[in-house]
């Protein structure tokens, strides 16, 4: 029988990672929708190809875009966690590593397979990418300085 | 006498003085666009030309100084060019075209009698615009002339909302990207007189 955790050890630790994740939630939700919204109103041009019906149009799924600063978050919270031995260095580097991690094995494969299969152009699944990429070392840099 | 009066007094020169009323068919080189905007950028949607062979009826109303225009185009949806073929797609999807294939629309009266001259002449009509099956009446601002081959061109402008026929403006990521409600609606029919 492997030696487990007491029960009140992981209550701590669950309840760390779900405080990590809602504060990672918080910030990446104010930066992740004030760069969006700052970016469609100073570079437009980007932005046209979302006129596409690929696209949700009626509005009955905003709350879940507006969800994905958390989902993404609790998510990472739980994935830095399990693997943060792994990360050494000042916060600075160990978020910046998390997010490069988290950007090869995660986001690479989903936006190659978006890009080979669905009718979008190149710049916009670069600038999935670099969202996302940004997403995970901003959320990186809160659990190294939150939960290190 | 009777001959005189039906046509002589009561019905304008230029009218047929046989029937009483003046026939027009729409030829193929007409086209209706649609300009409309988003909060990223504008857009504008042709239906470059009309592919039917319909009959406009211009006939005096004797019960007012106004002229009934009847008549009725059907414009298929799915004929839409906006220049982009996401945009395309996005109006034809807004527009409900697998559900309201065609658009129509019915000319009902003119404000009064055009002189069908080479020069431009303002007039107003009602128009009863059909669009994902809601029916909607509009007032229009025409312009009408005829050149030297007897071709009436007819020209009519009018803005509408989307919510006017029950359809909401396409909205993208939770929001951002806003289509504007308002579509300026823009059609140009080049008709010939039938005798």
């Amino acid at each position: 029988m492997p030696p487990t955790m007491p029960i009140s050890s992981n209550l701590i630790k669950m309840k760390k990672i779900l405080l990590t994740g809602l504060i990672a939630g918080c910030i990446l939700f104010v930066l992740s929708y004030g760069g969006l919204y700052l970016a469609v109103r100073f570079f437009p041009s980007l932005f046209t190809e979302y006129n596409n019906p690929l696209f949700n149009s009626d509005g009955s799924r905003d709350v879940l875009f507006y969800m994905h600063a958390f989902i993404i978050s609790f998510a990472l919270s739980w994935f830095w966690d399990r693997f943060k031995g792994l990360f050494k260095g000042a916060f600075i580097i160990r978020g910046l590593e998390f997010g490069f991690v988290y950007s090869i094995i995660a986001l690479l494969p989903v936006m190659w397979i978006s890009f080979s299969s669905l009718d979008i152009t190149v710049v916009m699944v670069l600038s999935w990418f670099f969202y996302g990429l940004a997403q995970a070392i901003i959320a990186g840099v809160v659990f190294a300085k939150v939960n290190p | 006498m009777l001959y005189l009066s039906i046509s002589g007094f009561v019905l304008p020169g230029h009218l047929n003085n046989e029937t009483g009323s003046k026939r027009w068919v729409v030829s193929q080189n007409s086209s209706l666009s649609v300009n409309g905007s988003t909060n990223v950028n504008k857009f504008s949607c042709v239906i470059p030309s009309y592919d039917q062979m319909d009959t406009l009826t211009l006939k005096e109303s004797k019960m007012d100084k106004g002229v009934i225009l009847s008549g009725n185009i059907g414009l298929a949806i799915s004929s839409f060019d906006c220049h982009n073929s996401a945009m395309t797609k996005q109006l034809q999807k807004t527009l409900e075209e697998k559900q309201f294939p065609v658009l129509h629309i019915r000319f009902l009266s003119l404000n009064k009698l055009p002189e069908l001259a080479s020069k431009p002449e303002s007039i107003t009509g009602l128009v009863e615009i059909e669009l994902a099956g809601v029916s909607k009446r509009f007032e229009v601002n025409y312009q009408i002339s005829q050149d030297n081959q007897n071709v009436v061109h007819l020209l009519g402008l009018r803005d509408i909302n989307f919510s006017d026929f029950n359809l909401t403006p396409p909205r993208k990521l939770g929001g951002m990207i806003k289509t504007k409600d308002q579509l300026s609606v823009n059609f140009r029919l080049n008709m010939k007189t039938m005798d």
